[in-house]
């Protein structure tokens, strides 16, 4: 069992961190390129969820990232004190939709659910907990 | 990122590189509406050197299509890589945009 911890501001550009974050741990823990592409795109969308809708005092948050790599299990848990939000809750989009009536926007959490095993949402001592599961050895 | 536009006779060629993610997606619509605004009836998104998009890139691709298709003129896409396609396949986007293997396929369409 190995673990790592990533601490962000709720800032855009904090994103930018992430992704070196990333590069290096796919060289740690021997993930696939590709993989940490799909990685770094799941935590930005659910990075940017908090950052945009999470806050709305205008004061400086800080938002744990854990990962925990389990034999070929990865666990990515991002804790947040922002406002009380299940993700999980949100229907996916009609993929069977044309062009004119796809509505903009609306795919950062259904990329989340789909690139990632297993995701889930806790509540507890007013902190907002996403869990996101992946076999990084298929 | 890094974003090229070439026009020539037939069409619009934007050639787009490294990332397209939250922070710089809104430069990239900037671009794309000049382009639209300016004209084009038929735009070439070239991605060969496009490494990475999140939703807010792919945000930015829907609302190309939507005002290229009330226009009724062409937006092709080509030369996505591997990750990029996989991104289109789950989004459900590679059934509602042209995307081509390559630029002379895009051209010639």
């Amino acid at each position: 069992m190995e673990n790592k911890m990533l601490i962000v501001e709720n800032q855009m550009s904090e994103l930018t961190k992430v992704a070196d974050f990333l590069d290096n741990l796919g060289e740690e823990w021997g993930i696939t390129a590709a993989l940490v592409f799909s990685l770094n795109l799941v935590l930005e969308e659910a990075l940017t969820n908090i950052v945009l809708y999470g806050f709305d005092d205008g004061n400086q948050h800080t938002i744990e990232i854990d990962f925990d790599k389990d034999g070929d299990e990865l666990t990515i848990t991002l804790i947040d004190d922002g406002v009380q939000y299940d993700p999980t809750l949100k229907a996916d989009p009609d993929l069977t939709l044309s062009a004119e009536e796809r509505p903009i926007g609306g795919l950062g959490i259904f990329l989340i659910k789909k690139i990632m095993d297993k995701v889930e949402y806790q509540h507890k001592e007013n902190k907002n907990f996403l869990i996101l599961t992946k076999n990084i050895n298929p | 990122m890094n974003v090229q536009v070439t026009k020539s006779e037939d069409y619009t060629l934007v050639s787009v590189e490294g990332r397209v993610d939250t922070t710089n997606a809104g430069e990239l619509e900037k671009t794309m509406v000049a382009v639209i605004d300016g004209g084009a009836t038929k735009i070439i998104l070239d991605c060969a050197g496009l490494n990475y998009i999140s939703s807010s890139g792919l945000r930015v691709f829907l609302i190309v299509q939507k005002k290229m298709i009330t226009l009724k003129g062409q937006f092709c896409l080509c030369n996505l890589q591997p990750g990029i396609k996989e991104i289109f396949d789950i989004s459900g986007f590679s059934s509602i945009f042209s995307v081509f293997p390559d630029l002379e396929a895009a051209v010639t369409n």
